[in-house]
């Protein structure tokens, strides 16, 4: 098995655009809440979310590629341009079936569904815009970023929910790992729209104010959105080239809880599962983690249950943990892959970004928690957890170049 | 890739189970008549639906394979999915009864599951309540349908299926590219059995979005356009080791996979099928099935009634096939199934390998028997994805 590093990482969060400033307030414990200004709240019990503000398309597009994307595929094609310089990986090693596109989102472009069906349903079926309906569909994501570089392999989204980043980074390191990419772009991205905001709200999942993760006093979920890629290589590719490599990717596990549809096994089951096998296939063992960056969406049962499975994988011996959801929200189907590039960039500046929010510590979430503040330690392997709607347990594991045992590739 | 297909479990127009669909696909282009009925629509209600062909699912009961409780939330593709897990578990002998048959068992057997539009009807269900009533209306118990990966999320949750769920979405060629999810999975040890296919279903916002882009077939007369279909399909695969070791009959092997993506020319355009990309992806899954174009008995095609596309599509595969191989358009029996097509592909290939008919056969000729087939899928976008089928 090859083994796969990221070269290059690009973001587009509510914290700003691209990998400094994004990582800046991260470190910071700056959080991008704000009251919602994409549509009215007046009729909604919640208004705060982590909207990406000021993002203008063409900033990043050219003329042809905004008019054929909705926001979520111009997010992800302006975060794909960011990794694509970031890596400094010129058009060349780019074009061709050598590289592939694989993508995660919840519900890709959410907000075209959502304005042909206002239309639709408010004014009947011939006041809707026939030029719209082709910007719908989920596919279309990794389309338009494979598009954007002349990437002619695999195209794929991986629609996994709240673990989708993790799902594609995962599936994208399987793909490269395997010989059928050289390249891959990967990662998440995701857009607040109105009836999924309404339904989170519905869900009673929506704190009224801010994200306190692993707090006695939680009261639930920012929603967030962005878009964040990064670019894997083969070591091939990284050598071929001359790269330097920001992490390596390690092993990964996945698992359902086959429990419920929107909770998580009041055991943590199939999330332990997942986070073994991502030590196991990396060829570590629990010791060797320095940090986990949790799924820790501030929600009464998540935080629960993932500070209990950590208990079990870690026992006395816990890593650093932290939520960087308690500063850009849960960033549904983006979430991992944006909290993908915060461990990558850990593992680069040695900084564990904080857990804000954080006053009252519960008995029931004891974690070793990073909060309020940065850690500047060293770390050289990270996981990356994930939770998700449909029973999905995902974690990847990445660590500094040259700190995996050479067999280990999953 | 050697995958070994122990089971299948359809649910289509033709009935739900491998018996079902097997006996409707022996009858060849009989088969059609059952699909495309005359009459009224059980799913599209009003009269911007009153000239709507489609091929449904007619009368279908869930009540019939679920039992009569614990799914009154899920949406028609949830059920659809469920059905065609179980008869597909059933099929394969991973579950004897409703348990499961050591070796397997509930961490051992997961789930790559595809569609393109997944639960548009319940998003607009729910969308109909936030958008002509109030939000404070909506039903949180239906909110988690509005989730692409939900409906395969409830299948695990059904049948206990804790290896990877994971869902595919990649337009038309979402069930051949689980294929290789599922093959992946495979080789790292995430499963030992894995369902693999997907599903799809009529809906208003789906009918309506087609007729609006004039791609429908209803009231054409030039015998093109997209003849609306729907169902849920699975296959099981594993290691053709481990098929044997717990003494499964193997029905075909899928022994190699290819995909492809080539965009338009012009930046102007968005829907797009290239003959390069199809040419590629069928010489890839070849290539890697070690099998030449001439072994081959009979392609499954895309040919779903969008003339650029389909030509598209046809050029590449006779770029690699030439002339005379059985080229089935078998859309022509049961519609458009989108991202579930490739499912049905597969499906239709066993059905040859066990005795029916190559039919439609839109170019060359009918084969007397099959012993290995492609089956082609091909997005609206520009990608493409194949796989080789062997006995």
């Amino acid at each position: 098995m090859r083994r796969v590093f990221v070269t290059g990482v690009g973001v587009i969060s509510s914290l700003g655009f691209g990998r400094e400033a994004f990582w800046r307030s991260l470190v910071s414990g700056r959080s991008g809440a704000a009251p919602i200004e994409l549509f009215d709240t007046s009729d909604l019990d919640r208004s705060i979310a982590c909207e990406v503000k000021g993002f203008r398309p063409r900033d990043f597009l050219t003329a042809a590629e905004v008019r054929r994307t909705g926001r979520c595929s111009a997010m992800s094609i302006a975060a794909a341009r960011m990794a694509v310089e970031d890596a400094g990986i010129g058009v060349e090693h780019l074009e061709g079936p050598g590289t592939s596109v694989i993508l995660g989102t919840t519900m890709g472009e959410a907000n075209v569904l959502g304005e042909l069906e206002q239309a639709w349903l408010h004014q009947g079926e011939d006041s809707v815009a026939t030029g719209l309906i082709p910007r719908y569909g989920t596919t279309l994501l990794p389309i338009h970023v494979a598009r954007a570089f002349g990437a002619r392999g695999m195209v794929q989204t991986m629609p996994a929910a709240c673990a989708a980043g993790n799902y594609a980074i995962g599936y994208a390191a399987d793909q490269v790992r395997a010989g059928r990419a050289d390249v891959a772009l990967t990662g998440a991205a995701e857009v607040i729209e109105r009836l999924q905001f309404a339904g989170f709200c519905r869900l009673g999942a929506v704190s009224p104010d801010v994200c306190r993760p692993f707090d006695q006093q939680r009261q639930g979920l920012l929603v967030g959105e962005g878009a964040a890629i990064l670019v894997l290589e083969s070591e091939e590719s990284v050598v071929r080239r001359g790269a330097t490599p920001l992490a390596e990717v390690g092993g990964y596990g996945l698992a359902c809880d086959a429990h419920h549809i929107t909770r998580p096994h009041p055991d943590g089951e199939g999330s332990a599962h997942a986070m073994r096998e991502a030590i196991r296939t990396s060829g570590l063992d629990p010791r060797q983690v320095d940090f986990v960056n949790a799924h820790g969406t501030g929600t009464a049962a998540n935080d629960k249950v993932e500070s209990k499975v950590l208990a079990q994988i870690f026992g006395d011996r816990q890593p650093m943990v932290t939520s960087v959801k308690s500063m850009l929200g849960h960033c549904m189907g983006a979430a991992s892959a944006m909290e993908a590039v915060s461990c990558v960039l850990t593992l680069q500046d040695d900084v564990v970004p904080p857990t804000m929010n954080y006053e009252h510590p519960d008995p029931e979430c004891e974690v070793n928690l990073v909060a309020n503040a940065a850690r500047k330690q060293r770390v050289d392997v990270v996981l990356n957890n994930s939770l998700a709607f449909g029973g999905y347990d995902a974690v990847v594991a990445f660590a500094k170049p040259d700190v995996l045992p050479n067999e280990a590739r999953a | 890739m050697e995958l070994a297909i122990t089971g299948l479990g359809a649910v289509s127009p033709f009935g739900v189970g491998r018996e079902a669909w097997c006996a409707a696909l022996a009858e060849g282009e009989g088969a059609r008549a059952k699909a495309f009925r005359e009459g009224p629509s059980e799913v599209l209600e009003g009269e911007a639906f009153a000239d709507a062909r489609t091929a449904e699912v007619w009368g279908w009961d869930p009540k019939a394979h679920l039992g009569k409780r614990g799914h009154r939330s899920y949406d028609r593709l949830t059920k659809f999915l469920i059905a065609a897990a179980k008869h597909a578990l059933a099929d394969a002998g991973v579950k004897v009864e409703g348990e499961f048959a050591p070796p397997l068992g509930p961490e051992k057997v997961g789930i790559c599951s595809a569609t393109a539009y997944g639960s548009l009807d319940a998003i607009t269900e729910l969308n109909r309540v936030a958008e002509l009533e109030n939000p404070r209306y909506l039903n949180p118990t239906r909110f988690p349908n509005t989730v692409i990966n939900a409906a395969a999320g409830y299948v695990s949750i059904w049948e206990d299926l804790r290896a990877p769920n994971t869902t595919v979405v990649d337009g038309n060629c979402g069930a051949l590219d689980a294929v290789l999810t599922a093959s992946t999975h495979l080789e790292h040890g995430r499963g030992e059995a894995f369902l693999v296919g997907g599903g799809e279903v009529v809906s208003e916002p789906l009918y309506l979005a087609l007729k609006k882009l004039g791609v429908l077939a209803d009231g054409r007369t030039d015998g093109q356009g997209v003849e609306m279909g729907e169902g849920a399909a699975y296959v099981v695969v594993e290691k053709p080791e481990a098929a044997a070791a717990r003494g499964a009959t193997v029905h075909a092997r899928i022994r190699g996979y290819g995909t492809a993506f080539e965009p338009p020319e012009s930046e102007a355009l968005l829907v797009h099928c290239g003959a390069d990309a199809v040419e590629r992806a069928a010489r890839m899954a070849l290539s890697e099935a070690g099998v030449a174009p001439e072994e081959l008995d009979a392609v499954v095609t895309a040919t779903g009634g969008i003339g650029d596309i389909d030509g598209a599509e046809m050029a590449g595969l006779k770029r690699v096939f030439g002339e005379g191989l059985a080229y089935a358009p078998t859309k022509r029996l049961q519609g458009e199934t989108f991202g579930a097509a490739g499912a049905f592909g597969l499906a239709s290939v066993l059905a040859w390998m066990g005795g029916a008919p190559v039919a439609p056969v839109g170019a060359g000729a009918a084969p007397e028997k099959v012993g290995a087939a492609l089956v082609s899928t091909v997005g609206f976008y520009g990608n493409v994805s194949c796989v080789v089928v062997t006995r």
